[in-house]
């Protein structure tokens, strides 16, 4: 397209030449006038410059414009280069000619215009040094412009050195054809004293109608708020004693000379990083503050040689009021309270405060209020003919405001003053006036006051007394229907009648008794016949206080038969019944009370007791908190029933009481607060007739049934070898507490010294338990136990209310004296028998048995003792301590076993030291001093000094370790010394053991004769012993309970000579006595 | 001496060194405890650095010893009656700026204005018994402080109070120890 350059060239130059003719219609040569500008400042008159050439800055130039052909051209001469004339719609000529150059031509079309509004002045920046605020002032020179136009302000903010922007801002206005003083604040978030702050401004016109160029004006001239560390010699802390809301930003700046050195910035108790706003002030920024304490918080800048500081109060600002109430206590003044809600945390000076303003009259009031968080109150001043009022209550501290309202018709809301002077005047018994007096203006409107009745007898009652109101006035009230002799307090409290609001205080209490009146009614009365029958005891009820009406100082008894007077007494109190001897006749008893004002009405009986037949006694045990008493109906008893009763506390007498019941009544429910749980009460219905009462049946009743205090007390009347008799005594009355039910018993064996549980609970099961229901039983059987045994037996009653403590005894049964002497009998019949046939045999064979035990001419080798002898010596091999082979004379020897021991041949002969040292170790003795005996011949004293080993049944030596208690079961007790000569002596020649040993043992008179020819024996009674020969194997190694080591023992039958001392098998001496006793008894361990 | 001469004079004397030794003391010990709790409360720093407040006497007094007891006397009294018209812009500070609270602190400071008040007036008497005339207090009071701020006052406070503490232990001493013409006497009772 673009081919050819010289084309290019054209191009180029013609869209210069376009542009030259556009932007400045420059008419001539080089020299004459030219780059005229125009620029406006208002949008009415342009100012316009040009440049000329130094040839034609001398001399005046003339200066011509025309803004269209029909205007006539303006011409005036000019020295300067520059001429204001007035903008044009579209276009202006301007002819420009200086001296000595050509006339130039300029054409300006508008949009050659540039628009730059007048540079803005500052009118004032004025510093707030306690809130770090700046006001800046500056006109708008609204005035200069044809019409309105917005306009756009930019502000700048600068501070430290050097300076920095702070801020800038821009600020929008209206002009509006005037000159409009404009106003700018601006809180700075550090304090104005910390260092200098400067300020400058410029504008901005949106012309939009005008189609030039638009710029904004140059900068004011910058206006400065000097800083405190501008200043010399001042320093301090800044801000000063500022009060904060909590949770505020705050920067503090310490200013100080500048050859100070600061040390440190604190904020409390912590210190901040400084920062460095100048050579002579630093700063710190505390974030979120917290509310201080009621001094403040100090701000402590600490020099080299001085503290500066200032203190801050960080709070909340004021909460709103709430529950704003405003009442009249006495149309004098309206009362005002509210809840100050959350403290603001400020005090002193800084403390919130509250004003009462009322938009009605425009009256403002200050209110003192006092206390930290208590209902505020503030009394505003009622006015003349002001009914209603709309109340502000404006609330102000440092930090904010709040405020409440509150319309409110004062008529409405009146809460009258606590009554005074309360007096009270007695009319008469049953009624009283009060007088009271409150203080207020209350003529507007109608009371209404609560008088408050309260007496000890009776629930409070309130009564309530309208009354006109009256200025400062005193108000009465009668109360009537009082109770006579009754003490009464009165206390009264008003409110407005019409429109209840709210009740006053209750006024002071005073107090008055009512004086006395006649009793209301006649006492409540009762009548007995005495046990005797002759007298009769007539009963009454004292009167309640409400039924007295006054104190009751006597009664009055009198006994009329048919209109005759028969008797009267006065009884004065507190007696509750009187005695009237009236023999076997009846009368009708009357019976008054009286007080000190009068006589009751009299109550009336007839002391008739009717007949009556089948009278029942029945049980009952009270259900709830009564004793329930039932009957059926008796249509004859036309004035009812009485039930009356009797209680009575240990000792004292019967107190009785009663009760009356319409004679539509079969079932009744008898309280009475003196009932206790435990006591027998007596229950008499009586029904009434016209005639007189007839008793119709007995209750007798328990409030609650208890365990019996005590068991029954019992005896054993008899005693057998298998039963006992046991009697029991009734309990009394007092200590049954229910009703029986049963009496256990309980036996069981038992000594009494035994500590033993409870048979009930000890579980034993040997426990014999029977169970008496019958109750009208006094005694029982036990049957079914064991002669001479002790029992121990408990009894124990049961109630309702449980089981009473056990009393019990110990019982021992008889002998069973059948069984003993059958036990005796038949033992001595068969000794009787068999003597007598024994008698009768050797009666009858005499001549045999001369011939053979007692010939006259003896022949040795018919003697059946010598045979006897032999066979025992030469038969009986294996009874070695019996073998008398070779039957030679027994001798007896005496072995030492460390030193020769002479040889004892007299076999009678004992060892005194064998007897006297008795070691009570066994060992020791046998080492030191065991003897042996030996009853062997010679040859056998040989085989000792060369001992077998093969053989022990050789020897036939006895070992005594110790001789000195023989065991003597069967020896009689008369027998004893005798036996102790031979037992204490030690060793024992065979043949007087056996003599002894037969005369316990009775043999028969063929063994008898065998002992006799027997020599030696075994030192034990073998018949006494159970248990196997020691020779086994077996017992040999055994741990036998019965081995007696110590014991004197054969060497031969290594048989234990006495046996051992608590073998609880071996017969013990009282054991023996028993035997024949248990042996008639079914159990042997019994 | 003029009143030296009178033996019920000298006794008078002694009687009211004594109780003045005694009130000086419970004075020092109840300053001393007013001072804990200002400082706790005012939220100060028991170090603090207080220059010297205007207004407040000094009780470091160099060679205060060669004083005649008349000029002890006089001083005494005049350090006193300034005490006692700082203590009583102290208290009513304390008041604008506490109001009803802290008041334990407001009783404390009240209590020591009138333990100073009644020494001013116990050294007033016994200046009488010198029959030295009582200079007479300025009808219009110390002209009154400039503006303070909050922290100044509290730190003014401060200056006060242990300066009142040391002049309350220099008046024990000087009530109790005898000055360089007596020898005997207690020395603020004595004349030169």
């Amino acid at each position: 397209m673009w081919k050819n350059s010289s084309l290019r060239c054209l191009l180029a130059l013609a869209i210069l030449c376009l542009r030259s003719l556009i932007y400045s219609q420059e008419i001539g040569s080089l020299g004459d006038p030219q780059n005229l500008k125009c620029v406006t400042h208002n949008l009415q008159k342009m100012l316009c410059t040009w440049d000329v050439s130094s040839r034609g800055r001398r001399g005046q130039t003339d200066f011509c414009y025309t803004t269209n052909d029909l205007t006539p051209q303006v011409c005036f001469k000019t020295k300067e280069r520059r001429v204001e004339i007035p903008i044009p719609e579209s276009s202006i000529t301007v002819t420009i000619k200086s001296s000595g150059t050509a006339t130039k031509e300029f054409v300006i079309h508008q949009k050659d215009i540039s628009f730059v509004p007048i540079t803005p002045h500052i009118l004032s920046l004025m510093p707030d040094f306690p809130t770090s605020t700046l006001n800046l002032k500056w006109s708008d020179n609204g005035s200069v412009f044809p019409y309105g136009l917005d306009a756009l302000w930019q502000i700048q903010i600068l501070r430290k050195e050097p300076m920095e922007v702070v801020t800038q801002v821009t600020y929008y206005s209206k002009l509006t054809h005037e000159d409009v003083i404009l106003s700018w604040n601006w809180t700075s978030d550090m304090p104005l004293e910390c260092t200098s702050h400067y300020v400058k401004i410029r504008c901005y016109i949106n012309a939009t109608q005008f189609v030039g160029s638009k710029d904004w004006s140059d900068w004011s001239p910058t206006e400065v708020i000097p800083g405190k560390d501008t200043e010399p010699g001042e320093s301090g802390v800044f801000p000063l004693d500022p009060v904060v809301a909590v949770g505020s930003d705050l920067t503090f700046c310490c200013v100080h000379e500048e050859d100070q050195r600061i040390t440190n910035m604190t904020y409390g108790s912590k210190s901040y990083t400084m920062m460095q706003l100048s050579s002579r002030s630093h700063a710190i920024r505390v974030l979120n503050a917290n509310v201080s304490n009621s001094s403040g918080t100090n701000v402590v800048c600490r020099l080299e040689n001085a503290w500066e500081g200032s203190v801050v109060f960080v709070g909340y600002a004021p909460d709103t009021p709430q529950n704003l109430s405003c009442e009249t206590p006495n149309f004098l003044i309206i009362k005002c309270t509210w809840k100050p809600g959350r403290p603001s945390g400020l005090y002193g000076e800084r403390r919130t405060k509250y004003s009462l303003f009322e938009r009605t009259s425009g009256r403002n009031v200050s209110c003192e209020v006092s206390g930290l968080n208590k209902d505020h109150v503030c009394d505003f001043p009622v006015l003349p003919a002001q009914k209603t009022y709309d109340f502000i209550l404006g609330v102000s501290n440092p930090i904010g405001q709040a405020k409440s309202s509150l319309l409110v018709d004062i008529t409405q809301r009146v809460h009258p003053k606590t009554p005074e002077k309360l007096t009270v005047t007695e009319n008469n018994s049953t009624s009283i006036q009060l007088r009271w007096f409150i203080n207020g203006s209350f003529a507007e409107i109608r009371l209404l006051c609560q008088l408050e009745i309260s007496s000890s007898h009776s629930e409070r009652k309130l009564q309530n007394v309208s009354t006109p109101g009256r200025k400062s006035s005193t108000y009465t009230a009668q109360v009537n229907e009082l109770h006579p002799h009754t003490k009464y307090q009165f206390r009264v409290r008003c409110s407005d009648a019409d429109h209840f609001w709210r009740w006053s205080d209750w006024s002071r209490g005073v107090e008055q008794t009512t004086s006395e009146a006649p009793p209301a009614r006649g006492p409540d009365i009762w009548r007995e016949r005495s046990p005797s029958g002759e007298n009769v005891i007539v009963f009454w009820k004292p009167l309640s206080p409400s039924e007295s009406n006054g104190i009751i100082v006597s009664h009055e008894v009198s006994c009329y038969l048919l209109d005759m007077l028969l008797e009267h007494k006065v009884v004065l109190e507190p007696s509750n019944s009187t005695e009237i001897k009236l023999g076997k006749s009846d009368c009708v008893i009357s019976v008054v009370a009286r007080n000190n004002a009068g006589s009751s009405p009299p109550s009336r009986i007839t002391s008739v007791e009717l007949p009556s037949d089948n009278v029942t006694t029945d049980q009952a045990v009270a259900v709830g908190n009564g004793i329930n008493i039932s009957w059926d109906s008796y249509p004859n008893m036309t004035c009812g029933y009485i039930v009356k009763w009797c209680h009575s506390s240990g000792s004292e007498p019967c107190s009785v009481d009663w009760q009356k019941f319409p004679s539509n009544t079969t079932s009744v429910v008898i309280k009475s607060a003196l009932f206790k749980p435990g006591v027998r009460y007596n229950f008499s219905l009586y029904g009434c007739k016209s005639m007189g009462y007839q008793l119709l049946k007995n209750v007798t009743g328990y409030m609650k049934e208890l365990p019996p205090k005590t068991a029954p007390n019992f005896i054993v009347e008899e005693t057998s070898s298998d039963s006992i008799l046991v009697k029991w005594e009734d309990i009394p009355i007092e200590e049954c507490r229910g009703f029986f039910k049963r009496i256990s018993s309980f036996l069981c064996k038992g000594e009494k010294d035994a500590l033993k549980p409870r048979l009930s609970e000890s579980g034993n099961p040997e426990l014999k338990v029977n169970n008496i229901t019958d109750l009208t039983k006094k005694s029982m059987k036990i049957l079914d136990l064991q002669g001479k045994t002790s029992y121990q037996l408990e009894l124990q009653a049961y109630t309702a209310g449980g089981l009473s403590p056990p009393n019990s005894l110990y019982v021992v049964t008889k002998e069973d004296s059948v069984g003993l002497i059958i036990a005796i009998l038949i033992p001595v019949a068969v000794v009787v028998l068999l003597g007598v046939l024994a008698s009768i045999f050797c009666y009858r064979k005499r001549e045999w048995i001369k011939e053979t035990f007692y010939p006259e001419i003896p022949n040795p080798e018919n003697s059946k003792a010598l045979q006897f002898q032999r066979n025992i010596c030469e038969g009986n091999k294996t009874l070695k301590t019996l073998e008398m082979n070779p039957c030679t004379p027994n001798s007896v020897e005496v072995v030492e076993t460390q030193s020769t021991a002479p040889k004892i041949e007299d076999t009678e002969m004992m060892s005194p030291a064998a007897e006297t040292t008795v070691p009570e170790d066994g060992s020791e003795s046998e080492m030191e001093n065991h003897v042996v005996v030996s009853y062997c011949p010679p040859i056998i004293e040989e085989e000792i000094s060369n001992p077998p080993t093969d053989e022990p049944g050789g020897s036939s030596q006895v070992v005594y370790i110790d001789i000195q208690s023989m065991y003597q079961p069967q020896i009689k007790p008369e027998e004893e010394p005798e036996i102790d000569l031979v037992t204490t002596a030690g060793y024992k020649p065979q043949m007087q053991l056996s003599i002894s040993a037969l005369k316990i043992e009775g043999h028969s008179p063929v063994e008898e004769e065998l002992d006799k020819t027997a020599g030696y024996r075994p030192q034990a009674n073998t018949n006494a012993w159970n248990m196997g020969t020691p020779d086994s194997p077996g017992s040999v190694e055994s741990n036998n309970e019965n081995a007696s080591f110590g014991s004197p023992c054969s060497i031969n039958s290594r048989q234990f000579l006495l046996p051992p001392k608590d073998d609880e098998d071996s017969p013990k001496p009282i054991n023996t006595a028993w035997s024949f006793t248990h042996f008639f008894q079914n159990k042997p361990n019994d | 001496m003029a009143a030296a001469d009178s033996p019920s004079a000298a006794l008078r004397r002694r009687d009211l060194c004594s109780r003045g030794i005694r009130l000086a003391g419970k004075m020092r010990a109840d300053v001393v405890d007013l001072l804990d709790a200002y400082v706790e409360q005012q939220g100060l720093d028991a170090s603090a650095s207080v220059a010297a407040v205007e207004g407040v006497p000094l009780a470091a007094v160099e060679r205060w010893d060669e004083q005649t007891g008349t000029q002890r006397l006089l001083e005494n009294l005049a350090a006193y009656r300034a005490f006692r018209a700082l203590l009583a812009q102290m208290l009513e500070e304390q008041r604008e700026q506490l109001g009803e609270a802290d008041a334990g602190l407001g009783r404390a400071l009240a209590a020591v204005l009138l333990q100073v008040s009644a020494f001013a007036y116990h050294l007033e008497e016994l200046l009488r018994l010198e029959s030295r005339g009582i200079p007479g207090e300025e009808e219009d009071g110390p002209p009154p402080p400039p503006r303070l701020s909050r922290f100044e006052q509290k730190l003014r406070g401060l200056g006060v109070l242990r300066e009142l503490a040391h002049w309350a232990v220099r008046s024990e001493r000087q009530l109790a120890k005898p000055s360089p013409a007596s020898g005997a006497a207690p020395g603020l009772a004595e004349s030169p």
